[in-house]
């Protein structure tokens, strides 16, 4: 069992997914993360993707770039988050890919920042998230992928910052097609115990983002990386891992001693 | 290699990972102890360096100025252990960490499982500087043994049966039985976590916590000749030589000269045959205070093993084979002799086997080159302790779980074994 090691389509330079993916395989790696961009961009894609998939280039996930969320405070913003994953989880599953993430929200508000009360309650989140995720879980069930909620650190979003606030969402909503998308990065500032909280949140884990303590790739903090890889066996986590990441220095220096440093742990 | 043992283990020991350390259990002990974070860090190392060093370097956190490593480091957070911190009173003694802990010591296997845990990753070992930090305080502990703890014969002391880690072993008997318990008062929280027959008795218990405290209210004194307790220990004597060893290596790796930790470690070797016993066929363990051996086969006895030129190792290794310990036919290693009277099927170290020892034996048999009878050790490990739920210890027959379960050293020690011969 191991697991395939990925980066962000962002990070490798081509014009298209194809010169991408040589580019990908050249440092390493094993497959490319899409990023889903909002407005109907996603959608409008597919036909590229379906060729790059065609030709064999691996993109097992896809991370949503959007200004909002499914728990955005604004009903028609919510509204039109749900339209742009749903795209992207349809697409996904077109492509034969295993699901998308995004998270709660994402930059909309902060307890830790003034004026440090939401203008909705936590029950109210809640039934807003169970909601949304109600509904995108069924159309990653009959795209037969997952939907990734992925928990950020407290001063990126107020509602999902643990492994374990996701997992009890997902426990009450009962969907298989929903799991989380664990973040080393933020892990690292929310989680007491990183490995812990991973080991206790075992059976939810869909997908796994790696990026080191300082939000540079890994290798490039103070993760332990060896714990990580232990406990991901532990629980028989055998997904991707993404590398979600700033980078130390150019990508051709940063990004091809990551796989190598990871398959030391995975 | 044991279906799923690495998963399991690994939640057993994430699941006991206290921030700084591991505990040996999460009801039963809930604090750190000395010689089981040395074997659990043996273990720790393949799922994280870091987190072994850290194992380590918490124990070496709570050392006293006289070089001692305390057998229980105390967790703040919790009083339900006894006897607890406000029986030892470190706090009252000149010399002890800031942390309470308590005042007696465990067999020094430490040297060896910090030169393990480097191995694991020699490059995040220097970057974290972990043998510099360690060889200091792995020298004042030796040291200490040395100066405080050695007897005439140069043989490791021990004032306790707890130092032993072998608490109601039937060596301990005839000392024990010189000893009149005045306490009295006899708190048992561990009965809450295993059954009385599976634990030492409450007379056990009594004279335990007399010996304590008269080591205690010296001030814990070795020296003092009112102490009621104090015995000569081959399983103490084998682990601080093949300890004393491996300080050697790690001198060696920090730049500083290594013979005399060998020198040490052979005199240790040497020494050891003040307790052997030809008729048994085994080391015993010699009462200083009246001078009697005690003619008991134990595992303790069968420790020296592990060290190399050992003049009495092939009769050691008969001895193992015998009908005492029964090596293939009996599950593991029984920790006492199972033809003697004393033998007792589930309490403690009386017979029931160990992971602990189950390791050391392998490790000796590997190096002596009986690798099918280390193999052999290493699949029973694996198995029973995923069957068992990783217990503490196991019937010697049936392999029945005993003790407390989610073990840490059972996790930690069945894994180290399985990777040996993986990686092999």
């Amino acid at each position: 069992m191991t697991n395939p090691i990925c980066v962000q389509e962002q990070q490798l330079r081509g014009t298209d997914l194809l010169e991408k993916w040589d580019v990908a395989q050249e440092w390493g790696f094993d497959g490319i993360e899409l990023r889903g961009r909002g407005e109907g961009a996603f959608a409008t894609r597919m036909p590229d993707l379906l060729r790059a998939a065609a030709a064999g280039v691996v993109m097992p996930t896809i991370c949503v770039e959007m200004s909002h969320f499914l728990g955005a405070f604004d009903l028609d913003l919510r509204r039109d988050a749900i339209r742009q994953m749903s795209d992207q989880l349809r697409g996904i599953g077109e492509l034969g890919g295993r699901g998308a993430m995004t998270p709660a929200s994402w930059g909309m508000f902060s307890r830790r920042l003034p004026p440090f009360e939401p203008p909705r309650s936590p029950e109210e989140d809640r039934e807003v998230l169970l909601e949304g995720l109600a509904e995108l879980g069924e159309v990653a069930a009959a795209a037969g992928v997952m939907l990734f909620l992925e928990p950020l650190n407290r001063y990126e979003d107020h509602m999902v910052n643990t492994l374990a606030d996701a997992a009890s969402l997902i426990q009450e909503l009962g969907m298989p097609s929903v799991r989380i998308g664990a973040d080393t990065y933020h892990m690292n500032i929310e989680e007491a115990d990183p490995a812990r909280s991973l080991l206790e949140a075992g059976e939810y884990i869909g997908h796994v983002q790696a990026s080191d303590s300082n939000r540079l790739e890994p290798g490039a903090g103070h993760v332990d990386w060896a714990l990580v890889g232990s406990t991901l066996r532990a629980i028989g986590y055998d997904g991707p891992v993404a590398i979600e990441s700033r980078l130390s220095g150019p990508a051709e220096e940063a990004l091809p001693r990551v796989p190598p440093f990871l398959r030391r742990y995975l | 290699m044991t279906s799923g043992l690495e998963p399991a283990a690994t939640r057993v020991l994430v699941s006991n990972w206290r921030g700084r350390y591991t505990v040996p259990a999460g009801g039963l002990y809930p604090h750190q102890w000395s010689w089981d974070s040395a074997f659990i860090a043996i273990g720790l190392r393949h799922l994280s360096p870091r987190r072994a060093q850290q194992e380590l370097d918490s124990l070496f956190s709570a050392q006293w100025a006289d070089g001692r490593l305390p057998h229980i480091v105390f967790s703040p957070t919790r009083n339900d252990y006894s006897p607890g911190a406000s029986f030892w009173r470190s706090g009252d003694v000149a010399g002890a960490p800031p942390v309470a802990t308590s005042g007696l010591i465990q067999p020094a296997n430490h040297a060896w499982a910090a030169l393990l845990v480097h191995q694991a990753d020699e490059q995040e070992s220097r970057r974290r500087r972990f043998l510099d930090r360690a060889y200091p305080s792995l020298v004042r502990w030796h040291d200490y043994l040395s100066t405080r703890r050695s007897s005439p014969d140069r043989l490791a002391v021990v004032l306790h049966p707890w130092e032993s880690g072998t608490d109601n072993s039937p060596l301990w008997d005839d000392p024990l039985s010189r000893v009149r318990a005045t306490v009295t008062e006899i708190p048992r929280p561990d009965l809450e976590h295993a059954p009385s027959s599976e634990r030492p008795s409450n007379a056990e218990y009594g004279k335990y916590l007399t010996i304590a405290a008269a080591y205690r209210d010296t001030g814990y004194d070795d020296a003092d000749a009112g102490l009621l307790f104090r015995v000569e220990d081959p399983l103490s004597t084998a682990l601080w030589a093949r300890s004393e060893f491996a300080l050697a290596e790690i001198a060696e790796q920090v730049g500083a000269p290594g013979e005399h930790h060998r020198d040490r470690a052979r005199a240790l070797t040497m020494a050891l045959d003040e307790l052997w016993d030809g008729e048994l066929g085994c080391y015993l363990a010699r009462d200083l205070r009246t001078g009697e051996r005690q003619r008991h086969r134990t595992v303790n006895g069968l420790a020296p093993l592990l060290l190399p030129d050992l003049p009495h190792a092939d009769e050691l290794l008969a001895t193992l084979r015998s009908g005492s310990f029964a090596l293939g036919r009996a599950v593991m290693v029984p920790s006492a002799d199972l033809t003697a009277p004393t033998f007792d099927r589930s309490r403690y170290w009386r017979g029931p086997s160990w992971f602990n020892i189950a390791w050391l034996l392998a490790m000796a048999l590997l190096e002596r080159g009986e690798r099918a009878a280390a193999r052999e050790l290493e699949r029973q490990m694996g198995r029973l302790a995923v069957a068992s739920g990783f217990a503490e210890y196991v019937d010697p027959w049936t392999g029945e779980p005993r003790g407390t379960l989610s073990f840490s050293w059972t996790a930690a020690l069945a894994l180290d074994l399985e990777r040996r011969f993986r990686d092999q």
